[in-house]
């Protein structure tokens, strides 16, 4: 529990005047001065403090928001008519605003039936004439994720708890659409219509929110912090935390003392790898690890002369230690991932991944083909210390065969700019946390294989395997997802390196985190934690 | 003394023409995608292209340019692709948390600095080992610093806070938390807000402390020897007297030429400090918006803070010819 601490003056002067010699004297001081252990307790107010690391990155604007770091404000404060069940590591589509619902056999009419009894922040009722004003702003603002709806056909509500969704063609992925934590979120059709302003809404809910989740959108400071209020009139559980402050942190050192001070309670999936033994000691920290879809991967880029050669990319491939880069680098909260989709996507786990780690198969690629002084760049994101890490360590491998090896940082901006012109970008790139927007193979298959799909940084496509994923996601046909994983697994560009878990830790009198994850990732629904007694 | 201002005025143009140009250059050639950063990661490419005209990001470099510069002549610099409020709204948000922390830095290096000439050439006791530790401190990079400021006096003492400007919303008018809360009235305000203001403060201070302190006590010690202090002296006139009427006076020309130049330094320097205490300024809001190349709001911030530096040569300048006449007549 956090409280705000006040100074007095006279302290603050003479701090102030002795800033240099205190810093000599305690740097001298190996022992903690705070008086209070750390998370030992909760104390008695009701705010919980989740720290963020950097800024949520855009608008807290449901059809807007395309990030990471504030998916816990927007799937607390909003909600959709379903969501990916909690507390597992499965793919199963759970109720939310919609207690059941029917898919047409040939997957294009979707009829939802609509929780009772549920109100948005602004008093106004849900009911099914919500469903369709969500759909359509969505299409309006046109932010990343409108593709979600941009199949929709109609929306039909023979009554106020019914609404009827016809696609204009079969799509078996709608509702991991809809239960995608990017997915569509109800808001409140008078508040929309109240404060449309020029721009549907957007500068409002730049600010305010207009959804109907349990906490309302209190303060959005750009960079600052985030808070967030118990919504009173919210339809189901509540928790003891009335108030939800999100500080922003800027510097990762600064976050983690927060926690070790007892200031902040939990930090969610923000901290790197690095950090993971420090708090596996640490008496006051409870660590946890839920499942996602996320993992790490590596693009190979097949514009460049050395991996022109599909027999080159997958002998580089299979150079890779899975192993070493996850005992090494990632640790607890990752596994070696064995399959082209992330863990869970396909039933039954038969999407096994081809490439396997063989130490000697680009040596003797090598061998047969000598490259000498080929130069080869291995990217990685700015600022992501695991895909860093594990860059350096393919490098070093890689100057171990011969070949003239270097890693190097890339803004976000300019790695999604290679799709426009890939002989820009490096030999190859290592994502440290990357997923799908939800739980359906379409939607890791599309984006990660398809030059269309998004991340996709290098454009290396088959058309055979896009073709197999479109019809694949008419009927849901796992068969063919495995077809398109098995044949997109042979072109050598891709390889799947880890499942990640989050990487939640918490004070340790913070109940229920592992029952308010699922497999979204880098939320919590806020509403299901908890104190200790 | 007009046409001196105009002169000022002109090159202040000159110079913001100029580095507009070289914002907007480096945008044409950076392969960095704003379109992208603007929908989001996961999004499809046809919508980012589809953005990317909308944004008129496909228009030629000159297109883009004279739409910028006629925007910005009229006070618009554009959308932030991140943020996506207006750049003029964003920057009247984070420009006042900056002034604030650079306006306190400033004024704790000049009084370091002072302290620091004085005691030198006065040879107070027990001075020099002051002067010692701000030596060091000012080699250590500002980023170093704030980081073992933090780990010292919040992690361990416990004494001031990591980041942020603190816990109370700004009453306003003029977005500087100190200044606001004291003209409410708000004594716990605005002491929060000074306790929060004490780490990024000083570490932004201690390097322009000893660099302005460097040149305040060469110029003490090089109007100590001057005839017109001796003639003082053998006067009768107490040496405070001398300090404060005589020496001090004729010190401050070249004290002040550093002490412009370190506080535009200041101003440029801040995103590594606004960066480590979490500080939610300009500097900050540049640091997030390059890696998604948010050319919008770095243009606008370059340009703000190349004004700002225009703006503190130019009052340096007039600080001096106040001082000393011979400025303006040379």
């Amino acid at each position: 529990m956090s409280h705000r601490t006040r100074r007095s003056s006279t302290r603050l002067v003479v701090a102030g005047a002795l800033l240099p010699l205190l810093a000599l004297s305690a740097c001298s001081s190996g022992t903690r001065t705070d008086a209070s252990a750390p998370g030992s307790s909760a104390s008695g107010d009701s705010t919980l403090t989740v720290g963020l690391l950097g800024d949520i990155g855009q608008p807290p604007d449901p059809d807007i928001y395309y990030a990471n770091n504030g998916t816990a404000i927007m799937t607390n404060v909003y909600e959709g008519l379903v969501q990916y069940k909690n507390d597992t590591d499965t793919v199963q589509i759970a109720p939310r605003l919609a207690t059941s619902w029917e898919v047409s056999k040939d997957n294009t009419v979707y009829t939802f039936h609509l929780r009772d009894g549920v109100t948005f922040h602004d008093g106004t009722p849900f009911t099914s004439a919500a469903v369709k004003v969500a759909f359509d702003r969505r299409i309006a603002v046109k932010g990343g994720a409108a593709y979600m709806v941009e199949g929709v056909k109609s929306v039909a509500t023979p009554d106020a708890s019914t609404a009827v969704v016809t696609l204009a063609s079969p799509n078996a992925a709608f509702l991991s659409y809809l239960a995608s934590p990017f997915g569509p979120k109800m808001e409140s059709p008078t508040g929309l219509t109240k404060h449309a302003g020029g721009d549907d809404a957007q500068t409002y809910l730049a600010s305010h929110d207009l959804g109907t989740g349990p906490y309302t959108l209190s303060s959005a400071e750009t960079g600052v912090r985030y808070v967030l209020k118990q919504y009173p009139g919210y339809w189901g559980t509540t928790s003891p935390f009335t108030t939800v402050d999100l500080p922003v942190y800027t510097d990762e050192s600064a976050l983690e003392l927060g926690f070790d001070n007892g200031k902040v309670d939990a930090i969610v999936a923000a901290l790197p790898s690095s950090s993971l033994d420090k708090y596996a000691k640490a008496s006051y920290a409870a660590n946890y690890f839920l499942p996602t879809l996320q993992g790490a991967m590596v693009t190979v880029n097949s514009s460049h002369a050395f991996f022109a050669d599909a027999d080159a990319r997958v002998a580089f491939l299979q150079s890779i230690d899975q192993s070493q880069l996850v005992s090494q680098v990632l640790g607890k909260r990752s596994s070696v991932a064995t399959t082209m989709y992330a863990k869970g996507m396909i039933p039954g786990g038969g999407d096994k991944q081809a490439i396997s780690h063989d130490p000697a198969a680009l040596t003797d690629y090598l061998k047969a083909h000598p490259a000498g002084g080929t130069k080869l760049v291995v990217g990685y994101a700015n600022g992501n210390v695991n895909a860093q890490q594990m860059a350096n360590i393919v490098v070093a491998n890689l100057v171990a065969d011969g070949l003239k090896a270097t890693a190097q940082g890339y803004d976000t901006s300019t790695v999604f700019g290679w799709i426009n012109d890939p002989t820009k970008g490096p030999d190859a790139f290592i994502d440290g946390n990357n997923g799908p927007d939800g739980g359906d193979p379409y939607m890791w298959g599309h984006v990660f294989w398809d030059a269309s799909g998004g991340i996709n940084y290098f454009g290396c496509q088959s058309a055979d395997v896009n073709k197999t994923l479109d019809d694949a996601v008419k009927t849901g046909d796992v068969d063919a997802y495995l077809a398109a994983g098995e044949a997109y697994g042979k072109t050598g560009c891709f390889l799947n390196l880890s499942y990640n878990r989050d990487w939640v830790l918490a004070q340790k009198w913070l109940t229920g985190v592992a029952e308010a994850q699922n497999i979204g990732a880098n939320e919590l629904d806020f509403s299901k934690l908890g104190v200790a007694k | 003394m007009l046409r001196f201002l105009a002169r000022r005025l002109g090159a202040a143009v000159v110079i913001l023409l100029v580095l507009s140009f070289v914002v907007f250059f480096l945008q044409q050639v950076s392969p960095g995608d704003p379109a992208r950063a603007y929908v989001g990661a996961n999004a499809s490419t046809a919508t980012v292209d589809a953005e990317r005209e909308q944004l008129g990001l496909d228009d030629p470099f000159f297109v883009q340019y004279g739409r910028f510069l006629a925007g910005a002549v009229t006070g618009d610099l554009g959308r932030s692709l991140r943020t996506r409020h207006a750049v003029t709204d964003d920057l009247q948000t984070y420009l006042p948390a900056t002034a604030e922390l650079v306006l306190a830095a400033f004024g704790l290096a000049l009084v370091l600095a002072a302290l620091f000439a004085l005691s030198a050439t006065r040879r107070w006791p027990g001075a020099a080992p002051l002067r010692g530790v701000l030596l060091v401190l000012a080699s250590a990079p500002p980023f170093l610093l704030a980081l073992v400021g933090i780990i010292v006096f919040f992690g361990r003492l416990g004494w001031l806070p990591a980041g942020g400007r603190g816990d109370y919303v700004d009453p306003g008018p003029t977005g500087m938390l100190v200044l606001d809360t004291l003209l409410h009235g708000q004594t716990d305000a605005f002491l929060d807000a000074v306790w929060h203001l004490v780490l990024p403060a000083t570490v932004l201070a201690i390097a322009p402390a000893v660099a302005i302190g460097r040149i305040f006590r060469a110029s003490l010690d090089g109007a100590l020897e001057t005839d017109y202090v001796r003639t003082a002296r053998s006067k009768g006139l107490t040496e405070r007297r001398v300090l404060a009427h005589h020496v001090v006076r004729n010190s401050v020309g070249p004290t002040l030429a550093m002490a412009g130049l370190q506080l535009g330094f200041m101003f440029a320097g801040v995103v590594v400090v606004e960066q480590v205490f979490s500080w939610p300024g300009i500097g900050n809001y540049l640091a997030a918006s390059i890696p998604v190349a948010d050319f919008p709001a770095i243009a606008g911030v370059t340009l703000v803070l190349g004004a700002v530096y225009v703006l503190t040569n130019t009052l340096v300048d007039l600080l001096q010819a106040v001082c000393d006449p011979r400025v303006v007549a040379e």
